[in-house]
């Protein structure tokens, strides 16, 4: 007989999981304490240890049960021990693929960008967000999970100076669309967050005031609604998520 | 077994299903448009039984019920490979597929009892299937070097069995609501539907909502329980089930696959509550566990002693079942895929 999942009941003592990656500051944190107040355990990543430990703390303080592992996502190293506690987990819902990279800052134009910080973005925003779901698939297959990308704008629309960033967050894009045709058990869903008040959104606009910008948990609520409500798989938009409040 | 069977199913279990019931292409095919079929309408607390069309069904059920649907598509699930042919049944959650191995005879396939473990077999496209292991008698867990919907989808064609004499496009495999490829075989109680009835439902103030679950290849040998299979039941789609229960209304299942998904998103549930789930569920509905969340069904007419008659026990009881049966033959229903339905009401 065929090794299924265990019988919901049995399931559904267990906190969901979800993995989030680059939670240590912007949306990836904001993203990570909104899924705790949903009732997700987390399992959280980030590359600067002492600012990961933070944000688990605060998690922690609300009363969430956080796992938090500092590394970069593009170590294969990092990524087997970020399996290792999933599978620890015992069950994986949701992955979060948040980490990525602006590229080259100040923003050059394609005529002038550097192919080795070209070939660094594709790794932070590619390669390594498709090689870490690979390794949580049949975790999140078991558990009829989902797979949420954060993509950008830059991805669709032709911005100078994005074309680096862009090119590669298209290049997750059509990841996630091919994913989804190919793993129909799962949700895909890949995202675009909007323009937020974070360090990349500083980075991409050096030296200018971003203050007009938005709040990175004003758009949880949004992400929240994606993945509570199992919307189908496809691209999506925050703003276009957000909740009505009556 | 008959043995397995509870003695009140003995003289359901037992019908011979006459060779001339059996329908051999879609109604298109026969004249009749896909809501032209017939539909039986049994109704557990009279006992009473009734003839219809399918197009009867708005004025069957009432405002404030609801319709829940299956929006799985079929997948063109068999790949053949010269005498070779190949049924994609089921995924599984370590990427791997139960499969069956058939023999091409003629215009159909038969189980062929080959493969051994680590046997590679090579497939249209360059593909490459290695089997692992015997999953059940029949079924082989076999992985595939590519994707196995996109391959399907671009190689594979419509399983089909001996009763149906020639192919028919995938078209004729899928029901208004298909939308996520994934089953191997049709759901195929929800066939009959087309957009006019499903719009006289609507503005007669019947809910409908979705749910998915992929079908795997149908348990042809009898007494065979069916195997675990995927299924998605969301939020939405939960919380309006038990809205409208609470309110006095009842739930329907358009076809056995929307049956196990609700009974499993139940388990465990007060009040056969349903809670948003998704997974693989290795449930099987049958008298024993009876039914906590669904109050009627609409489903096709089962073969002898398939696992399906017995969930439809669950609902009916064995009594009234038997003389649904004997009023299909008796009436010339047809039976299969492409045949009349079953409507069980409370």
């Amino acid at each position: 007989m065929c090794r299924g999942a265990p019988p919901p009941s049995v399931r559904d003592m267990q906190n969901p999981t979800a993995m989030i990656t680059g939670a240590s500051r912007g949306l990836g944190r904001a993203l990570a304490a909104g899924l705790a107040r949903e009732g997700y355990d987390l399992i959280i990543d980030a590359r600067n240890a002492a600012a990961l430990d933070a944000a688990a703390d605060r998690i922690r303080g609300a009363g969430g049960n956080v796992t938090a592992i500092a590394g970069d996502v593009t170590d294969p190293a990092h990524r087997a021990a970020l399996r290792q506690a999933a599978a620890a987990a015992g069950r994986l819902d949701l992955l979060v693929n948040n980490a990525g990279t602006l590229g080259a800052s100040p923003l050059p134009a394609l005529a002038d960008y550097p192919p080795e910080e070209l070939r660094a973005a594709f790794e932070v925003n590619v390669i390594a967000p498709v090689a870490l779901t690979q390794l949580m698939l049949p975790l999140l297959r078991e558990s009829g999970g989902a797979v949420l990308n954060i993509t950008s704008d830059a991805a669709v629309e032709a911005y100078a100076g994005w074309g680096g960033y862009g090119a590669a967050k298209a290049a997750l894009e059509q990841a996630s669309n091919v994913l989804a045709a190919e793993e129909p058990v799962l949700r895909v869903w890949w995202a675009d967050p909007g323009d937020l008040r974070t360090d990349m959104h500083q980075l991409a606009f050096p030296g200018e005031d971003i203050s007009d910008r938005p709040e990175p948990e004003s758009v949880v609520p949004a992400f929240v609604r994606l993945v509570t409500q199992r919307l189908p798989s496809g691209r999506y938009r925050a703003a276009h998520l957000m909740p009505v409040t009556p | 077994m008959i043995a397995d069977v509870a003695p009140a199913d003995v003289a359901l279990a037992g019908f011979t299903l006459p060779p001339e019931l059996e329908a051999h292409e879609p109604p298109e095919a026969r004249g009749l448009p896909r809501d032209g079929v017939r539909m039986l309408v049994s109704r557990t607390s009279s006992g009473e039984i009734s003839h219809h069309g399918f197009r009867d069904l708005p004025g069957l059920l009432l405002p404030g019920d609801l319709l829940v649907v299956n929006t799985t598509a079929t997948l063109p699930a068999q790949v053949r490979a010269g005498q070779l042919a190949v049924h994609f049944s089921s995924p599984r959650p370590d990427g791997s597929w139960l499969v069956e191995l058939r023999r091409v005879t003629g215009k159909t396939s038969v189980p062929n009892g080959l493969g051994f473990p680590g046997q590679r077999l090579s497939l249209p496209g360059g593909a490459v299937l290695t089997l692992e292991g015997k999953a059940t008698a029949r079924l082989w867990r076999a992985r595939l070097s590519v994707a196995v919907v996109p391959y399907l989808l671009r190689h594979g064609r419509p399983i089909r069995y001996s009763y149906v004499p020639r192919d028919w496009a995938l078209p004729a495999y899928q029901t208004v609501f298909s939308r996520v490829p994934g089953s191997a075989e049709m759901p195929s109680a929800a066939r009959p539907f087309t957009p006019s009835v499903v719009t006289d439902l609507v503005a007669g103030g019947v809910l409908i909502a979705p749910l998915t679950l992929h079908a795997g290849v149908s348990s042809l040998e009898a007494d065979e329980d069916p195997y675990p299979e995927p299924y998605d039941v969301p939020p939405a789609t939960a919380a309006l089930v038990n809205h409208v229960r609470a309110h006095g209304g009842r739930v329907i299942a358009a076809g056995t696959t929307v049956v196990r998904a609700l009974e499993t998103a139940a388990l465990g549930q007060p009040g056969g509550r349903v809670t948003a789930a998704a997974g693989w569920t290795s449930h099987v509905v049958t008298p024993e566990t009876g039914v906590r969340a669904v109050d009627g069904l609409l489903t096709g007419l089962h073969e002898p002693r398939s696992s399906h008659l017995r969930m439809l026990a669950a609902f009916a009881g064995p009594e009234l079942l038997s003389r649904c049966y004997q009023a299909a033959i008796d009436a010339g229903y047809l039976w299969h895929e492409f045949g009349d339905v079953h409507l069980l009401l409370p």
